[in-house]
């Protein structure tokens, strides 16, 4: 039983690091624009797309193809700023959004969703493992491709810290999550800023989608599911709040993957929702957060 | 004036719905028909959801959740009890009402985003339910020879065509009942006060609270009754009915005919369901790639719908009468960017 325990703690940590990786990316948009963005799910897609592309079509290692998921999204994600949310924001003004964010990103997500249907095909498409043995642990073993994720979204997770903490861009992007026109006031462009921002958190999205491709098969609609329970993830950890949302992330992963010793395992996704709704009555403003932002 | 501007919106009404009623009888086709008994199902669901997130401005992505709840309903009493269709129906609306209090009290803390992803759960917590509650819900394949109405001709032209009239029927009968609720009760200047600013609206002593639990539950009632409706017209009810992709498409259509009007979205579902068929003729995918571009370009550019495209001067008047309660002399008369 313990053993049992150990083995699905440690699946828990490595579907945490993908879930931080998701919703580390959905929690900077939402904190620096103030835009849930539902279409998040659809850049993971693009991820795990462009890496089938690179691996399996071209033949490129899978490195490159990680870095080619990354910066695909990335560029895709340049461009929404400035063709979506802006004309939006200009046209509210100083007039509460109420839903039209969450709709128009809809939008965009059933555009890109029913587009990668469309180039790709409804098909399952596998993605052999970027690196192939299991690491022995005696009780269990886990395999090198499972390690590699949780690497990899370690290593991006902490420079995306440092880029935060201690490059000038990142600290704008910091100052104008706080007070977008303090942030304007002391001469930071809030456009750059937020196209940036937008970009960093698909990119992240998509990285993700890149990684995690050779374990999941890849889809047009791949990336829904994770949404919504990413959506469950940052309310748990406070909508906005980066340090909530890699808290949570793990969080909800291992409770997630720790469930299936007592419940069938088919209910497993449910739990993201219950706990999501049960936060919302118990403590709305998530694990970390101190005021009620809404 | 108000009187005669109100009697002269009912007799639209009603000469709309005559025609809806009348026309499709020019191309007597059956599948004419199926295709119109389904716009006419999203035209009730998509105008339900407007009374609670257009018109009282809870924004709800959980419809899809109310639909399947209430096709469920329906579908399952008709297989497992052998009951009437009609009380399946009444069931599935009276059930989803129930439920709708249910979601609708915890979300009576929350605003914006939170009660989008509240019920956004909540539809998800459906969708898994009917997936893997196989001995009622059938599992991932759905119910399906649960029976129709009664009384129903064989013939499949006859057969669409009084299904046709009854579904029309049921769903001019609710969206008529939203209308009468949100333009002649008090309820309905709540709703809107609701919807501009809560927080004043309860220092005016509206009871923002029974309010809104109102329009949750009216709203959820009629999604089921349109679930309820979907079930029996098409024959299958499957766990994707409540899927986010349906809550989506409510959305899209609403905007499209535009937000807090009720007939708007009604009318709107009913022109993009036809679209997105008709573009089914130019491929399966391209309808939802088309669909999620109007979609898009209606919230930044058509913000009002079509309708506020249409009728220019009538729907300037409606507005003013819809934002009456809001607009001190110095805001900027636009309703569109809640």
């Amino acid at each position: 039983m313990l053993e049992s325990i150990v083995e699905f703690l440690i699946l828990g940590i490595i579907l945490g690091g993908i879930y931080a990786l998701f919703s580390t990316g959905l929690t900077l948009i939402f904190g620096v624009l103030d835009v849930i963005n539902v279409a998040h799910g659809e850049f993971f897609a693009i991820g795990g797309y462009i890496v089938f592309a690179a691996v399996v079509l071209l033949h490129l290692s899978p490195v490159l193809g990680i870095l080619a998921a990354t910066s695909g999204s990335f560029l895709l994600g340049l461009a929404v700023y400035p063709l979506l949310i802006r004309p939006l924001k200009r046209r509210l003004g100083r007039r509460p959004q109420g839903p039209l964010f969450l709709v128009l990103t809809l939008g965009l997500s059933t555009f890109l969703q029913s587009t990668l249907l469309a180039i790709g095909g409804g098909d399952y498409l596998r993605i052999p493992p970027f690196v192939r043995g299991m690491l022995d642990l005696g009780f269990t073993a886990v395999s090198y491709q499972r390690l590699l994720v949780l690497a990899v979204a370690t290593v991006s997770l902490a420079s995306l810290f440092l880029f935060l903490h201690f490059h000038r861009q990142g600290v704008a992007i910091r100052a104008v999550a706080l007070n977008p026109d303090a942030a304007q006031a002391v001469g930071i462009n809030l456009g750059m800023i937020f196209t940036l921002a937008l970009a960093l958190g698909v990119a992240l999205a998509g990285m993700a989608g890149a990684l995690i491709a050779p374990l999941f098969n890849v889809y047009p609609a791949v990336g829904f599911a994770f949404t919504i329970k990413a959506f469950a993830i940052t309310i748990l950890g406070g909508l906005g709040n980066l340090a909530g949302a890699l808290l949570a992330s793990f969080v909800i992963a291992i409770v997630e993957t720790l469930s299936v010793l007592v419940i069938p395992s088919q209910w497993q996704n449910v739990i993201a929702f219950a706990i999501m709704i049960l936060v919302l009555l118990v403590r709305p403003q998530g694990l970390l957060g101190r005021a009620d932002r809404e | 004036m108000i009187v005669a501007r109100t009697t002269r919106r009912w007799l639209w009404f009603a000469g709309s719905v005559a025609a809806a009623a009348a026309a499709p009888f020019a191309v007597p086709h059956p599948f004419l028909f199926s295709l119109l008994i389904q716009a006419t199902i999203w035209a009730l669901l998509t105008a339900s959801w407007d009374l609670l997130s257009g018109y009282t401005g809870q924004i709800s992505f959980g419809h899809s959740g109310f639909f399947a709840l209430g096709a469920y309903t329906a579908a399952g009493l008709a297989y497992h009890v052998d009951v009437s269709p009609w009380f399946g129906l009444v069931a599935g609306a009276a059930l989803c009402s129930l439920v709708g209090l249910c979601v609708g009290f915890p979300a009576l803390r929350l605003r914006g985003h939170y009660l989008a992803l509240v019920t956004l759960g909540f539809a998800e917590i459906v969708r898994l339910v009917a997936q893997n509650w196989i001995p009622v819900t059938g599992g991932p394949f759905g119910m399906h020879d649960f029976g129709t109405l009664p009384g129903l001709p064989a013939d499949p032209l006859r057969h669409n065509e009084i299904l046709y009239l009854v579904v029309l029927g049921i769903t001019v009968a609710a969206i008529a009942l939203m209308l009468v609720v949100c333009e002649h009760t008090d309820a309905g200047k709540a709703f809107r006060a609701i919807r501009e600013d809560q927080v004043l609206a309860e220092s005016h002593g509206i009871n923002i609270k029974v309010y809104k639990l109102y329009a949750f539950a009216l709203s959820a009632a009629l999604a089921g009754l349109a679930g309820g409706l979907y079930a029996f017209s098409i024959g299958l009810v499957d766990p994707n009915l409540a899927s986010p992709l349906t809550s989506a498409m409510i959305l899209g259509m609403a905007v499209f005919g535009g937000l807090g009007t009720i007939w708007g979205p009604a009318l709107g579902a009913v022109l993009l369901f036809m679209m997105s068929e008709g573009l089914r003729f130019v491929g399966v995918v391209y309808n939802l790639i088309a669909f999620g571009a109007v979609i898009m370009v209606f919230v930044i550019f058509v913000p009002r719908g079509i309708a506020g495209l249409r009728f220019g001067s009538r729907s300037r008047l409606s507005r003013r009468d819809v934002t009456q309660s809001k607009l001190g002399p110095n805001r900027p008369q636009s309703s569109g960017g809640r």
